[in-house]
């Protein structure tokens, strides 16, 4: 069965739409989601919708969380910080209370899921290195954990001996004797360099996943942050990934 | 007759006709009306009727005395005024109710009764709790993993995912449920999940700052929430 995971979606509606048409025209049987629906982006409560409608799995993040009034945003940059307070503004009660059925981390086949880092879900660290990775390979028992947060598509490969190494590949075939952490990119706000929205599809029934790249009107999402009064660099950023 | 009604936070102890020209009120036994509570000094203040009017005289008392909210050192009563004195409020009225026929007639009824004991006892008991606790707690009354739990962080969550604070029961909850929030004044119960599924004192809420003895209801899981110092 083909299986899309999609992450960070942050209030952009124009990418999620155009990631469903195309996990749509890829045969996925099931969408999972791992966590930050809101933040940045102007459309909070229709991503969260949207979501919540196609994903079977779905996921918080640290900007839902925050969105929610769940934790102090003394650790966001000022960016995320004035991002935050504009989306807890907009966030209806009907989206909140969609979020606040959302998990912190989950296992689907043999495949553990988390936005952050499995070993702290709530404590939202980013995993970049294969050092950091190294140490998280401890926190779940499944052959591969999906994460996002980073926005940085990302395989981090444990071998038979213990070494952990990270590239990118797609698309990318698992082998048994290894143990993965794959990150899957961000659909709303893509920042490795390339503004196209990147999800993972894969294939339960084989070992194969692959990084998909999907262009949609970025210029479009642009015209409605302007309009939102979203600061500028959040909406340049779009235009070259970064 | 003038009549005094003793409430200690708002439930009625007892009434009291005032035959006599003077009435004492303080934490001693010795006095007409007798005030178990910390904040009430042993001979606090008293009350004297003449002809005309009743007055309250504070006996320059630790906590002082307050008539309809306002701190007094003298002041003459009128009908429906509320005299505040530590934890209780006491309604002066100039006639008697028609509804309920005095008990005893002598001025000095006895107000230890029963059901202010047990008011009294729990008070303490809530009070050793919170200096326990060192702050506010939530105690566990049905359906709670608890029997006390220390309000630590700034937002406590409430429902039924694995990750939340404390655990709620009950059928279509949400994971989410419901949060207690820090706020410099005071704290705050908000309604995340679905709707209707968090109760305060009985009472469907969506935001609502909480008050000492509060009931927090949140499905089927019930506790009561304790203001400690802040």
């Amino acid at each position: 069965m083909k299986i899309a995971l999609i992450s960070d979606v942050h209030g952009n509606l124009e990418a999620l739409e155009t990631v469903l048409r195309d996990i749509e025209k890829q045969g996925a049987e099931k969408i999972h989601f791992l966590g930050d629906a809101v933040g940045y982006g102007c459309n909070p409560n229709e991503c969260v919708k949207l979501i919540a409608n196609h994903c079977d799995i779905k996921l918080l993040g640290n900007h839902d969380y925050a969105a929610m009034g769940l934790e102090a945003v003394d650790n966001f940059n000022q960016l995320a910080q004035d991002s935050i307070q504009w989306t807890q503004e907009a966030l209806t009660k009907k989206s909140i209370s969609i979020l606040a059925d959302f998990e912190m981390d989950a296992d689907f086949n043999d495949f553990h899921m988390v936005h952050g880092s499995p070993g702290e879900p709530d404590k939202w660290h980013y995993i970049l290195t294969p050092q950091q990775a190294a140490r998280e390979f401890e926190a779940f028992s499944q052959s591969t954990c999906f994460v996002g947060h980073s926005h940085l598509p990302s395989i981090f490969m444990m071998e038979a001996g213990g070494e952990v190494v990270q590239f990118v590949k797609s698309p990318f075939e698992r082998e048994e004797k290894c143990r993965y952490i794959v990150n899957i990119g961000s659909v709303g706000q893509p920042r490795d360099g390339d503004p196209r929205s990147c999800y993972l599809i894969m294939d339960t029934d084989s070992n194969k996943m692959q990084f998909r790249r999907v262009e949609y009107d970025i210029k479009k999402v642009q015209e409605k942050m302007q309009k939102a009064k979203i600061p500028d660099f959040l909406i340049e950023r779009l235009s070259v990934g970064l | 007759m003038p009549e005094i009604i003793v409430k200690y936070e708002d439930k009625v102890i007892e009434r009291m006709v005032a035959d006599k020209k003077r009435i004492s009120i303080g934490r001693t036994n010795d006095n007409d009306i007798a005030l178990e509570n910390r904040g009430v000094s042993r001979k606090h203040a008293q009350i004297e009727f003449n002809d005309n009017a009743a007055v309250i005289i504070d006996n320059e008392s630790l906590n002082g005395t307050f008539v309809n909210n306002r701190k007094i050192t003298e002041e003459i009563l009128h009908d429906n005024d509320i005299i505040t004195i530590g934890k209780y409020n006491l309604v002066y009225h100039t006639e008697t109710s028609r509804q309920e026929a005095p008990g005893n007639l002598d001025g000095t009824m006895i107000l230890k009764t029963k059901k202010q004991k047990e008011m009294v006892e729990q008070d303490k008991m809530e009070k050793e709790i919170i200096d326990r606790m060192g702050g506010s707690v939530l105690l566990g009354e049905e359906n709670v993993d608890f029997s006390e739990y220390r309000i630590e962080h700034n937002v406590t969550t409430i429902g039924k995912a694995k990750f939340v604070h404390i655990h709620a029961r009950g059928f279509l909850l949400s994971g989410i449920q419901a949060k207690i929030v820090k706020e410099p004044e005071q704290f705050y119960l908000v309604n995340l999940g679905r709707k209707g599924k968090t109760k305060l004192n009985g009472e469907e809420v969506s935001r609502q700052g909480l008050k000492n003895g509060d009931i927090i209801q949140v499905g089927k899981t019930v506790f009561r929430f304790l203001e400690g110092r802040q």
